[in-house]
C-alpha cells in the first residue's frame, strides 16, 4: 500500500481555486446587494428606529406620512398597470393580429416611448399645460387663453398620463410576442369548431396569454410605484406624495431613519405585487411556452376600419414620442411657452447671461456648472457600464460554469435581487450603508464613488443578463476546437471569445449607459449639489421654474442617449462584419 | 335527379390563387362516402392548400366543395358554410393543442361550443379517452405530455364532436419512425371504428400506399392521378406518378428509336414498336426488373456503383448510368466500392412506355 499520490496536490489547488472564485464572487455580489438591505433594516431597528416605525405608522402624522402617501402610489400603481395593459394590449393586438397597414413601422414606433425618460414626458407635459397656480410662467395652452383646470395640470390625472404614456411601452413587446406565440393553428381549431370569434378571443387567444398580460401588468405597476420623477415634477407643486418623494424628503429634511423607514415599506409594496404575478403564472399553469410551433400567425381583417385603427395607433406613438421631443425642443428655443414656435433664439443653449430673458441667467453651454454636470453624466455612464459589464461578465461565467449548485443559485437569485428594489429605494440603503463612516472607510456620502459603487450594483441584473447571452453565444466547442490547434488561454480568448463576445458585451454596455445619463431616482438622492449630473441639473431648474433651462438639458440628455445607440449599431456593424 | 348515392366529397373545377400566384388551376375530384383519400404529393404541390378549403379555412378562388350533395364552398360565394355547418374535423400538423385546458378541457372544449350538456360532454371525453388509449391523461396540461401522446390527445379532440369528415394535415411528419408506424394503423383502426370519410394529407407515399383506399398523386396543384393505391402502382399514369411511388422507386431511361429497336446509350433496349411512331420516349423498369445477375440475352447497362442496403433479405443496389440514377434489386451484396463499374441487367420488356412530355404510351 504505498501508492504514491502524485496527482494529490495539484488537484487540491485546483478545488481552492475553483472555489475560490465564487467565493469571491459571492462575497461581492454580498457586499454591493444584501449588506445595503441589511444595513438599512438593522438602521430601523435602533431606538430612533423604531421611533420612526412609529411615528410612520402609528401616529397623528401617519395619514400624511404613510397612508396618503400610499393611496396615492397605489392609485398610480394599479392605474398606470390597467393603462398599460389597454394600450398596450391593443397595439400589440394591431401589430400582431390584424391587418393594419405599416405593421412594421408601428411597431417599431411603440417601443419607442420606453427610451424616452418619463422626467422628459413629464417636463413636457407641464411645458404644454401648467396653470399659473403654482405662480412662474404658464404652460403653452393657459398662454394661449384655454382655461387648464387644477386637476389636468397636477397631480393624479397627468402624473397617470405621462407614466401610462412611458410604461405602455414596455407592455407592448411582452404582450405582442405573447400574441405571437398564439399560433394560426390553434386559433384555426378553434374555428374548425364553429366557435364564433368573441368565443375564440376570450375561450382561447386570451387565456393563452394571460401570463404575458400578467407579468406585463406586474412590471409596469413595480416601475410606476418606484417613479420618483413623474410625481415629483407634477405632484409635489400640489403636495401629492407618493411613498417614493416622501422618502425623498424624508431624507432631504435629515430625517434619514423616517426615510428608511419608508424605503423599507416601498419595497414591501412592490414586492408584494411581483410576488403575487409571480404566483399567479408560476406552476402548471405557466404554458406560455409550451407551442414554439405555430409559425403562422392568423391575421384578422379589419375591412373598414383599417385606415381609422392605423390612425388610432400610429396618433399614440406619435403623442408619446415625437410630440414630447418637440414640445421640450420647442421650448428650449421659445422665449415665451405661450408662443412655442416663433422668436426662436439660441439664447437657452448658447446666450451670454445679464439680459432680459431667463432672469439674466447665461446659455446651458455657458454655464459651468452644466458643463461640469455633462462631463460628470459621461464619466458615470462610462464608468458604470464597465465596471457593470465587467462585474456582469464575470458573474455569469461563474454562474454557468458551477450550475445546479447552490452556489451558482445563489449568486444568480443575489445578482436578480436588484431588479426587485425601487432604484430610489435602493439608493436610501445606499445612504444607510455609505452614509457613516464604515470602520476605516470615510463615509462617502454626495460622493462619486458611492454613485458608481451603487449603480453597478442596480445595473447587475442587466449586466449578469447581458453576460449570459454574449456566454450563450460561445459554444465551448468553438473555445475547445481552438484548443486543439495549440493556442495558449490568451490567444484564444484574444482571437475566439472576444471577438464573439464583443457585440453582446457592446449591447449590455450601452443599455447600461443609456439607463444611467437618464436615471433621475437613483442619483437623486446620492448627489451631492455641488457636483450634479445632467437629469439632476434639469429637476432642480424645472422644481425654481426654469423649464426652458430644464427642457434644453432633458433635450440634451436624449441627444446622448440616441448617439449612444447610434455608436453601438455602428460599433456593431463594423466588429462584426460577417453578421449581415 | 337521379338517385345515385351522393360522393361524401365532390370537388367541381376548384382553383386557388395567391395574388399572382396560382397554387390550383382547376381540379375535380369525388370521393365515395366512408373512403379514406390520401392526398400525396412533395412540398408546394398544393394539398395542404386544398385540405384548407376543405376545412373552410380558406376560400376557393373558383369552383366549388360540395359535401353530401350540399355545396359548403364555391369560388363565387366565398366559404358558403363556415366550419361548424360543414360537419368536419381537422387534425393539425402542429396538433395545435390549446395549452391553458387540460387534455379533458381540449377534447371538451368543441363540444361545449356545439352546445353538449355536461353530462353529455364527460361521456364523450371518457369514450374517445378510451378509443385512444390515454384515459390516464386525463388531467394533464398539453406541456406535460409527449409528441405522440399529443398527437393521441389532437386526434381524440377532432374525434369528440363525431365529425362526418375528418381531415389529417400530415399528423405524423412530427413523430419518429416506430412511433409513426404505430399511429398509423391506429389511425386506420379509428377509421375503422368511426366509419367518418377521411382526407389524408402527407408527403410520404408509404402512408399513402399503406393507409389511403383512394390516392390522389398531386403535383403543380393538378391531381395527376386518381385511383386506388394497388392500381396507381401497377399503372402509373405519367412518370411523375411512376417515380414517385413504390419503394424502392422504378427507373426511368430515355431512349430513341434506331431501325427496328429502342436504344439508350448504344445499347437496344426494347422493340420500336412500343414506341407508337414516337422518335424518344422513356422507358420505364421497376427496381425488380433491373438486376446484377447476367443474364443470357438481356441487355446490360453498364454502371456505376454508388451503394448497396440491405432490404428484405435483398439488397438494393444504386448506381448510376450518366446523370441517371437507377435502382436495382440483386440476390447479394456486390463486390464493388462506390465509383466502381458494375453491370446491370434489365429483364425483359420496360414495364410502361412514356412520352418524353411524361404521360403514358404503352
Amino acid at each position: 500500500m504505498s501508492m504514491p499520490e502524485p496527482a494529490a496536490p495539484p488537484r487540491r489547488r485546483l478545488l481552492t481555486a475553483r472555489r475560490l472564485v465564487p467565493a469571491l464572487m459571492i462575497l461581492i455580489v454580498g457586499v454591493l446587494v444584501l449588506a445595503p438591505l441589511l444595513r438599512i433594516l438593522m438602521a430601523t431597528l435602533t431606538p430612533s428606529g423604531l421611533e420612526a416605525w412609529g411615528a410612520i405608522l402609528a401616529s397623528p402624522m401617519s395619514p400624511n406620512l404613510w397612508w396618503r402617501p400610499l393611496m396615492n402610489t397605489l392609485i398610480l400603481g394599479l392605474g398606470v398597470s390597467a393603462g398599460c395593459l389597454l394600450l398596450g394590449g391593443f397595439t400589440a393586438w394591431l401589430v400582431v393580429m390584424t391587418d393594419v397597414p405599416g405593421r412594421r413601422i408601428l411597431g417599431v414606433m411603440h417601443t419607442l416611448p420606453f427610451m424616452i425618460p418619463s422626467f422628459a414626458a413629464a417636463l413636457a407635459w407641464g411645458t404644454l399645460f401648467r396653470n399659473s397656480r403654482m405662480g412662474g410662467s404658464s404652460g403653452f395652452f393657459e398662454a394661449n387663453g384655454f382655461v387648464i383646470p387644477d386637476w389636468l395640470a397636477w397631480g393624479v390625472v397627468p402624473v397617470l398620463i405621462v407614466l401610462i404614456a412611458h410604461y405602455y411601452s414596455l407592455a407592448y413587446p411582452i404582450i405582442a410576442a405573447a400574441l405571437s406565440s398564439v399560433g394560426a393553428d390553434l386559433v384555426e381549431a378553434a374555428q374548425m369548431t364553429g366557435a364564433r370569434r368573441p368565443r375564440i378571443f376570450f375561450g382561447i387567444v386570451l387565456p393563452v396569454v394571460t401570463p404575458a398580460l400578467v407579468s406585463a401588468a406586474s412590471l409596469t405597476l413595480a416601475g410606476a410605484v418606484a417613479n420618483f420623477a413623474a410625481p415629483a415634477l407634477l405632484g409635489l407643486p400640489v403636495r401629492m406624495q407618493t411613498l417614493s418623494t416622501r422618502l425623498f424628503g424624508m431624507i432631504e429634511i435629515g430625517q434619514a431613519e423616517r426615510g428608511f423607514v419608508l424605503a423599507l415599506l416601498l419595497i414591501a409594496v412592490s414586492g408584494v405585487f411581483l410576488f403575487l404575478s409571480d404566483r399567479l403564472v408560476s406552476g402548471r399553469r405557466a404554458f406560455v411556452t409550451v407551442t414554439g410551433k405555430g409559425g403562422r400567425t392568423r391575421r384578422f381583417p379589419l375591412g373598414r376600419w383599417r385606415w381609422p385603427l392605423f390612425a388610432a395607433g400610429f396618433g399614440l406613438a406619435m403623442l408619446t414620442t415625437v410630440v414630447p421631443v418637440l414640445v421640450l425642443v420647442s421650448s428650449s428655443l421659445a422665449p415665451q411657452t405661450g408662443a412655442l414656435f416663433s422668436n426662436w433664439t439660441l439664447h437657452f443653449w448658447l446666450g451670454e447671461g445679464g439680459g432680459q430673458i431667463a432672469q439674466g441667467n447665461a446659455g446651458i453651454f455657458r454655464n459651468p456648472v452644466l458643463i461640469g454636470a455633462l462631463v460628470n453624466t459621461l464619466k458615470l455612464g462610462v464608468v458604470v457600464a464597465l465596471i457593470s459589464m465587467v462585474l456582469g461578465l464575470a458573474l455569469a461565467h461563474t454562474i454557468t460554469r458551477n450550475k445546479g449548485t447552490v452556489l451558482a443559485n445563489v449568486l444568480s437569485q443575489l445578482a436578480f435581487l436588484p431588479l426587485l428594489i425601487p432604484s430610489i429605494a435602493f439608493a436610501a440603503a445606499y445612504i444607510a450603508l455609505f452614509g457613516a463612516p464604515l470602520g476605516p472607510l470615510p463615509s462617502l456620502y454626495g460622493t462619486f464613488t458611492l454613485l458608481v459603487i451603487a449603480a453597478a450594483a442596480h445595473n447587475l441584473p442587466y449586466a449578469v443578463q447581458a453576460g449570459r447571452s454574449v456566454l450563450g453565444q460561445i459554444s465551448t466547442d468553438l473555445e475547445e476546437s481552438a484548443r486543439l490547434t495549440g493556442a495558449g488561454p490568451l490567444r484564444r480568448m484574444w482571437a475566439i471569445v472576444f471577438p464573439l463576445a464583443i457585440r453582446g458585451l457592446l449591447a449590455g454596455a450601452i443599455l447600461v449607459f443609456v439607463k444611467m445619463v437618464r436615471d433621475l431616482s437613483l442619483v437623486v438622492l446620492l448627489f451631492s449639489a455641488t457636483s450634479p449630473v445632467l437629469s439632476m441639473v434639469a429637476y432642480r431648474y424645472a422644481a425654481e421654474g426654469f423649464m426652458q433651462f430644464a427642457n434644453a438639458i432633458t433635450v440634451l440628455i436624449l441627444v446622448i442617449c440616441l448617439a449612444a445607440s447610434l455608436i453601438a449599431q455602428a460599433l456593431q456593424a463594423r466588429v462584426q462584419k460577417w453578421k449581415e | 335527379m337521379v338517385s345515385e348515392p351522393k360522393d361524401a366529397i365532390r370537388i367541381t373545377n376548384l382553383v386557388k390563387r395567391f395574388g399572382d400566384f396560382t397554387a390550383i388551376p382547376g381540379l375535380s375530384l369525388a370521393v365515395p362516402p366512408g373512403a379514406f383519400l390520401v392526398l400525396v404529393g412533395p412540398s408546394g404541390c398544393g394539398k395542404s392548400t386544398l385540405l384548407r378549403m376543405l376545412a373552410g379555412l380558406d376560400e376557393p378562388t373558383g369552383g366549388e366543395i360540395a359535401f353530401m350533395g350540399q355545396v359548403v364552398s364555391s369560388g363565387a360565394g366565398g366559404v358558403v358554410a363556415d366550419p361548424k355547418k360543414r360537419n368536419a374535423g381537422l387534425v393539425f400538423q402542429s396538433y395545435a393543442l390549446w395549452p391553458h385546458m387540460t387534455v379533458a378541457g381540449n377534447i371538451g372544449w368543441p363540444l361545449k361550443v356545439a352546445g353538449w350538456d355536461k353530462p353529455a360532454r364527460e361521456a364523450r371525453i371518457d369514450e374517445v379517452l378510451a378509443l385512444l388509449g390515454i384515459s390516464t391523461l386525463r388531467d394533464r396540461y398539453p406541456a406535460e405530455i409527449s409528441g405522440g401522446q399529443q398527437q393521441r390527445v389532437a386526434i381524440a379532440r377532432t374525434l369528440a364532436p363525431k365529425p362526418a369528415i375528418l381531415l389529417f394535415d400530415e399528423p405524423l411528419s412530427n413523430l419518429d419512425a416506430k412511433l409513426r408506424i404505430e399511429m398509423r394503423s391506429e389511425l386506420m383502426r379509428i377509421h375503422r371504428a368511426t366509419g367518418a370519410t377521411s382526407v389524408y394529407v402527407t408527403h410520404d407515399q408509404v402512408e399513402a400506399m399503406t393507409m389511403a383506399t383512394h390516392v390522389a398523386v398531386m403535383n403543380q396543384g393538378r391531381v395527376e392521378q386518381f385511383g386506388p393505391p394497388v392500381g396507381l402502382l401497377k399503372h402509373p399514369a405519367t412518370t411523375f406518378v411512376a417515380t414517385f411511388l413504390g419503394t424502392p422507386p422504378g427507373n426511368l431511361l430515355p431512349a430513341r428509336r434506331q431501325g427496328d429497336m429502342l436504344v439508350h446509350a448504344g445499347i437496344p433496349l426494347a422493340p420500336a414498336a412500343l414506341a407508337q411512331g414516337r422518335d424518344e420516349v422513356q422507358l420505364f423498369y421497376r427496381a425488380e426488373q433491373i438486376s446484377t445477375a447476367k443474364g443470357t440475352g438481356r441487355p446490360v447497362l453498364r454502371a456505376e456503383f454508388s451503394e448497396a442496403a440491405p432490404m428484405a433479405g435483398r439488397v438494393m443496389v444504386t448506381a448510376t448510368v450518366g446523370p441517371i440514377r437507377l435502382s436495382a434489386i440483386a440476390e447479394e451484396q456486390p463486390d464493388a466500392r462506390p465509383g466502381d463499374g458494375i453491370d446491370l441487367s434489365l429483364s425483359g420488356a420496360p414495364d410502361a412506355v412514356f412520352a418524353m412530355s411524361g404521360e403514358r404510351i404503352e
